[in-house]
């Protein structure tokens, strides 16, 4: 969950927004602290624009065959969390992964039957539209 | 009349018939294609066909073209019904010097567009060719010329449909591309205006035809073509589909299709259907599925911007164009593709008299430098300016989010609806509570000495007052707030009660849309 801290800095209020990407199961990965520098966001009259995002340092993701199938982003967001693992199989509209992106949780659903090549995108790092998140075969 | 001149008339014919020849009619079968005769002859209600310049044949005498047989000069031309109705007709002819266009060939397209926008019925465009006759020059591009003005004085006029069965390539594409909807065939059609073959040389990019302008492509990647079909004849149905849900021409009101289906039909899972998490998408399909008419939806543009769904379905019979956020896919946002989608959408139905119903969910613009610079100024305002100038029977009904702008440009109040519903999960505000509390009581959480509890309480003090629809239904933004399962009932209550509304613009000669 995204946490929203108010620093002060010299007296200029800074909007920043903290989230917690946890850790599972004793993965020794990214349970990374928030980044000790959060670039500043807006100053806090016009937070309206969005708060600094903390992205975590990325787990060490694999990169898809040649000729698989590659899944992008539909839209700029956070990968909130990965539901398959490589080599598994999936059918048609399986959800893949979880992307936040709006406020919303948005599911990225297989849009074929297959198996999993490769995860590309890590759980908690940011993505832009267009970036390949995980390949089919 | 002697026998013998009856036995030319039908040999003629019969000539004619055959097009290009038998062993070219076996070729084009073995594409998976139909030849321009069998497509016409699937198309229309059975014998209705009429064909037009029946025996038209080019007057080139350049090069080897005098020797060159021409039936029909490459393309038939006519009239017949379709579900009883009206309808004219071109198809190209591929078995005769490649469809390609020559000066006779445009001529009888030209005439068939002529006579439709006279009767005041739908032309429907089977494109097939390989483009300009070269052999006859500047004269086949005046063909093009005299296609595209008039495609473009018919439209919003009579409905126009191209159909893609073959290539479509260079300036060809103009005239489906100018054309109400473009259908194209998967696997056996392909659009562009330069082929793979030039783009290698000019630009080094490898890319297959079917990659750079197949059916596919042009349906979920560029937007240009709005339906596809496995093959010939389904693509047809398709077209014969679409063509019951419009008017015959501007000036005629959408058809009426009788239905068993109740209009005081209760949608019980309507009261359920909004997940409780605000961050919880569902599926906009199954909203429209429970309102329409036997649940039957007619989705344009399907594979193209799946963050807005258009969609014809009838409610009490009468044909509704329905623009929908889609929760499932990119959270509904609106961005640039969804908007021209939208816009064009809007445009389409307004023009010929389909009363508009818009279903809101939707978190906002899509933020992004991608975005900004790609223009979604210029793109968005399509859509506000679509809804603005429509004068159709506008109906909006708000399910959850309508936040700051994206809610004005889904067709609020003040953007011309003349009825706005809402559900009890609808939120009406300017932003998302989390948000807006963060700096509306920014003061109040910085001072407070558990800033977290504040602003968490201050989050619920904003959810209570804004994030519901009674402070817009207060202001009179919103007619009524609704159950939910009594969605379909209130809707066709209200396009019956605007069947009359007549509503004006100050005459001019056209508007500036923010192209």
């Amino acid at each position: 969950m995204a946490k929203t801290y108010n620093i002060t800095v010299n007296g200029t209020t800074y909007a920043v927004e903290v989230e917690e990407t946890g850790s599972t199961q004793g993965a020794p990965v990214s349970a990374a602290p928030a980044p000790a520098s959060p670039s500043p966001a807006a100053p806090a009259p016009a937070a309206a624009a969005p708060a600094a995002e903390a992205a975590p340092a990325p787990v060490a993701t694999s990169a898809p065959s040649a000729d698989a199938y590659k899944i992008e982003s539909p839209m700029p967001g956070t990968i909130l969390d990965i539901k398959v693992t490589p080599g598994q199989a999936v059918a048609e509209g399986d959800v893949l992964l979880i992307l936040e992106a709006m406020k919303m949780e948005n599911e990225i659903v297989a849009p074929q039957a297959g198996t999993v090549d490769a995860i590309v995108a890590a759980k908690g790092s940011s993505v832009n539209a267009g970036d390949i998140l995980i390949s089919l075969k | 009349m002697s026998n013998s001149k009856l036995d030319i008339l039908l040999e003629q014919k019969a000539q004619i018939a055959l097009g290009g020849g038998s062993k070219a009619i076996e070729t084009q079968h073995s594409k998976g294609k139909l030849t321009a005769r069998e497509r016409l002859e699937y198309f229309f209600d059975e014998g209705s066909f009429v064909e037009l310049d029946v025996f038209v044949s080019h007057r080139s005498n350049n090069f080897d073209m005098p020797e060159k047989h021409a039936p029909g000069d490459g393309v038939v031309t006519g009239y017949g019904t379709v579900d009883g109705r009206l309808v004219y007709a071109f198809a190209q002819d591929f078995t005769v010097l490649g469809g390609s266009l020559g000066e006779y060939h445009a001529e009888k397209i030209v005439k068939a567009q002529n006579m439709a926008l006279k009767m005041g019925v739908p032309i429907v465009g089977l494109n097939d060719s390989g483009g300009a006759r070269i052999q006859e020059g500047v004269a086949s591009l005046s063909g093009f010329g005299k296609i595209f003005k008039n495609n473009t004085i018919s439209s919003g006029v009579i409905p126009q449909i191209a159909v893609i069965m073959g290539p479509c390539a260079g300036g060809a594409v103009y005239s489906p591309a100018i054309m109400d909807y473009v259908f194209m065939v998967d696997k056996t059609s392909q659009m562009f205006i330069t082929g793979p073959q030039v783009i290698k040389t000019v630009t080094g990019e490898d890319i297959s035809a079917e990659e750079l302008g197949g059916a596919m492509t042009h349906n979920s990647k560029s937007g240009v073509a709005h339906f596809i079909g496995a093959d010939d004849k389904d693509t047809l149905d398709q077209v014969k589909e679409v063509l019951s849900y419009l008017p015959s021409n501007n000036l005629e009101t959408v058809p009426l299709v009788p239905t068993a289906d109740d209009s005081n039909r209760l949608i019980p899972e309507f009261n359920e259907i909004i997940p409780e998490n605000p961050n919880k998408a569902y599926d906009m399909y199954k909203i429209l599925e429970g309102l329409a008419d036997d649940g039957k939806i007619l989705d344009v543009s399907k594979h193209y911007a799946k963050n807005i769904i258009t969609a014809y379905i009838r409610l009490g019979g009468v044909t509704v164009g329905v623009i929908a956020n889609q929760p499932m896919y990119a959270a509904g946002c609106l961005d640039i593709d969804a908007s021209d989608k939208a816009a064009r959408f809007v445009r389409r139905c307004d023009a010929f008299n389909i009363p508009l119903l818009v279903v809101e969910d939707v978190p906002g613009f899509l933020p992004g430098v991608t975005q900004e610079t790609g223009g979604i100024i210029r793109h968005g305002a399509k859509l506000l300016y679509a809804f603005c100038e429509a004068t159709v029977p506008k109906v909006t009904l708000i399910l959850r989010k309508a936040y700051g702008g994206a809610y004005i440009a889904m067709c609020n109040k003040e953007l011309g609806a003349d009825i706005v519903l809402a559900w009890p999960s609808a939120q009406i505000a300017v932003m998302g509570a989390e948000g807006a509390a963060n700096i509306v009581f920014r003061k109040d959480i910085k001072a407070s000495d558990d800033p977290i509890a504040t602003r968490q309480e201050k989050i619920a003090e904003y959810e209570e007052k804004f994030n519901n629809p009674y402070r817009a239904a207060e202001l009179g933004y919103v007619e009524d707030i609704i159950e939910p399962s009594t969605s379909r009932q209130r809707l066709i209550s209200a396009f019956d009660m605007l069947e009359s509304k007549r509503e004006s613009l100050p005459e001019k000669k056209h508007g500036n849309i923010p192209l």
